[in-house]
């Protein structure tokens, strides 16, 4: 389906269910209600094969171009739908099994997380492991030779984890190989949330949201049929998010930002400090967009996306901060004295945009990879 | 055109238009006509704006092709023989206001009117928007000095009767504005290029404290900050060209504006002593962006304008899709 007509008949049936999709409760609600709320669209979603575009036909999808997904995403963040912190976590989770499990395995588990009969998460972080993603060290040990193990036995912590308490599968990242091995030691795992020596403990965010997780990991034993990728692959399967992170993600992110923009503009006073915040805040939008929509024709293209998406990444982060901000400004008290839905939603929201700077990459980090990739100036050591 | 024509094509006008840096403009004149600025311009305006614009603001090179750009958006066949005021610096006012039979004009123009017979001006008047052609002989020209002298800028002043007033649709001029604000940009873009290719070739040759500079962070991440500026804004050029109208052409032209300033306030940083002097070649770049990002309007006012539309709509325009 060309995608324009994609999008016209998407919003269309978007416009007529309306109703259906629109949660039961005024936003922003609680994590129990945002994530049922969640789960019971994308079934009515998936029921009406909305959520089957652009995914191949071997894990239930009905193929076609990614980009048709990145439409829904980024149609159900601009109707306020979804929110696409936790919608689009699908685009760093499915792709990985689609590309890296086992065939049937992959078979039976998408179509549960896309259906919303399942959730998964995403066990990177470690408390020693921000920024430096392969210096990880929760450990996989083997049954006996790692060729032929038929079991792993995984001991560690994991932190950061998005929505773990409500998981019923985590994407783990494992050290196989020397502790010193970085990158070339690493392996994934698809864990069963619910195998027994697992333990998840919520952590209170600064807006009060527990939308992350530690998950300790005590003597857990997973089946080698759940490895992802290769022995030592496991840096690979990791990479290979990037490219959905920063596209797909992104423009739905982006989507959000636009509707929270105009959510200000259509109660900003009419004078002109508002319209120099809002033209600001417009003109920044309008660069992220540009540049994610080129990002996005690359990879349709068949381009593979690397170091240039620091760029993108950049760019999304500043527009987080910078809608926010225009909401302290143009809407005075809602974030700091307003225990209404409208406040709690705008406070709750404004707190979680200063992680953007943090989170996927810190704007260091970056800066940093634009420096040496992008602009050829050599390692800083 | 393909990329690679379009590359190849890019090189060609680079190599022409190499050194060419008079005030005057007639030298890039000549080569642009050579090289088939006209035709291109009228068969392929994307790629003939987008190639030569970029390659001038790269160059630093002074030439007249923004006359053509804006005299064919009032939809008039451009020639070596006319030239079009620009709306007043930093605003994107009519240049022109007929009143009484006459018609006053206050604008800027480049360097062609130096060698051209006619003016075209596009002016306000009671019975709606005009197009006037006056004879160059009617204006005081003074070439302006300014932060850029070398960039052949004019301060236009013409009393003249209004014979052969034309009525035009409001569209052509808003037109004609998102023609010039978007071939300025290309302009911009180009130079904030050469600018960060300075900059970053100071930092990887200048050595202090034993290593060469680009090694610390701080010159890094100020190098980094003014990639991210340049290459945004080549993406609002392609979606103004994509979804062409008023409203991305005005996007790209403020971007434009911030971007120049952004890229020359961390590339003049990091080339530090040298970036002070004339001896180094930035200050060109530098003076030309800073002289070019009120052409069309300022980045202020053009962020403010679209801010006031915004809330007078109450919506915001996605204005590019997938």
């Amino acid at each position: 389906m060309h995608i324009a007509d994609f999008r016209a008949k998407l919003n269309a049936w978007l416009d007529a269910h309306h109703a259906e999709l629109a949660a039961p409760f005024a936003p922003p609600g609680t994590l129990d209600q945002r994530v049922a709320q969640m789960q019971r669209m994308k079934s009515v979603l998936f029921e009406a094969d909305w959520m089957r575009y652009g995914w191949p036909e071997h894990v239930g999808g009905l193929g076609g171009s990614p980009m048709l997904r990145t439409e829904l995403g980024a149609a159900l963040a601009g109707r306020d739908l979804a929110d696409p912190g936790l919608f689009s976590l699908i685009e760093v989770l499915a792709p990985t099994l689609i590309d890296f499990a086992r065939p049937e395995l992959a078979a039976e588990v998408v179509p549960r997380l896309l259906s919303g009969a399942e959730i998964w998460c995403q066990g990177f972080s470690e408390p020693g492991t921000g920024s430096d993603l392969s210096s990880l060290s929760c450990r996989a040990e083997p049954d006996g030779d790692p060729d032929t193990a038929s079991t792993w036995r995984i001991n560690g912590q994991k932190v950061w984890t998005s929505l773990a308490q409500y998981a019923e599968r985590c994407v783990l990242l494992t050290r196989t190989g020397p502790a010193d091995s970085r990158h070339r030691g690493i392996t994934a795992f698809f864990v069963d949330m619910d195998t027994p020596g697992i333990t998840v403990a919520p952590i209170e965010m600064i807006n009060g949201m527990h939308e992350f997780a530690e998950v300790f990991f005590d003597d857990v034993v997973v089946p080698a049929d759940r490895m992802l990728g290769e022995l030592n692959g496991g840096w690979s399967v990791a990479m290979s998010i990037l490219p959905y992170e920063r596209s797909s993600c992104f423009w739905q992110r982006i989507a959000y930002l636009y509707r929270r923009l105009e959510m200000i503009v259509e109660v900003a006073p009419d004078d002109d400090r508002a319209a120099e915040v809002i033209g600001n805040a417009f003109l920044h939008l309008h660069m992220l967009r540009s540049r994610s929509r080129v990002t996005q024709h690359r990879l349709a293209d068949g381009a593979t996306l690397g170091a240039e998406t620091s760029i993108d990444k950049v760019l999304v982060a500043t527009g987080d901060h910078i809608v926010y901000d225009a909401a302290r400004r143009l809407l005075p008290g809602i974030v700091e004295m307003d225990d209404s839905d409208a406040g709690e939603m705008w406070r709750t929201e404004y707190l979680y945009s200063r992680a953007a700077t943090i989170y996927g990459g810190t704007a260091e980090v970056q800066r940093n990879i634009i420096a040496r990739r992008l602009l050829d100036l050599g390692t800083d050591a | 055109m393909d990329a690679a024509e379009r590359s190849l094509l890019h090189e060609t006008v680079r190599d022409a238009l190499a050194g060419g840096r008079t005030g005057s403009g007639t030298a890039a004149d000549a080569v642009l006509t050579e090289l088939g600025w006209l035709e291109m311009l009228g068969a392929e305006p994307r790629d003939a704006i987008d190639i030569v614009f970029t390659t001038l603001g790269e160059t630093n090179t002074v030439a007249t092709a923004l006359d053509d750009v804006v005299i064919t958006a009032l939809g008039i066949e451009p020639s070596a023989d006319l030239t079009v005021v620009l709306p007043p610096f930093a605003t994107s006012n009519f240049p022109g206001r007929i009143t009484d039979g006459e018609v006053h004009i206050v604008g800027l123009t480049g360097a062609r009117i130096g060698r051209v017979s006619r003016v075209v001006v596009a002016c306000e008047s009671d019975v709606g928007i005009q197009r006037v052609m006056v004879p160059a002989a009617a204006a005081t020209a003074a070439a302006v000095r300014g932060v850029d002298p070398d960039g052949g800028f004019h301060l236009i002043d013409i009393h003249h009767d209004a014979v052969d007033a034309v009525p035009v649709e409001p569209a052509v001029w808003i037109d004609a504005v998102a023609a010039g604000r978007r071939a300025v940009a290309h302009q911009i873009a180009g130079a904030c290029r050469t600018m960060l290719d300075l900059a970053r070739t100071h930092a990887t040759e200048r050595v202090q404290f034993g290593r060469p500079i680009a090694k610390f962070q701080a010159v890094r991440h100020r190098l980094a900050e003014a990639l991210v500026a340049v290459e945004a804004l080549e993406a609002t050029l392609i979606a103004a060209w994509d979804e062409p109208g008023p409203m991305t052409a005005a996007l790209a032209k403020a971007t434009a504006g911030r971007t120049a300033r952004t890229v020359g306030a961390h590339c003049q940083q990091v080339l530090a002593g040298i970036g002070f002097t004339t001896d180094h070649p930035f200050h060109r770049y530098l003076k030309r962006t800073i002289a070019l990002e009120g052409l069309f309007g300022s980045t202020e006012t053009i962020v403010l304008d679209l801010g006031r539309e915004l809330l007078a709509q109450r919506r915001v325009p996605t204005l590019i899709e997938l």
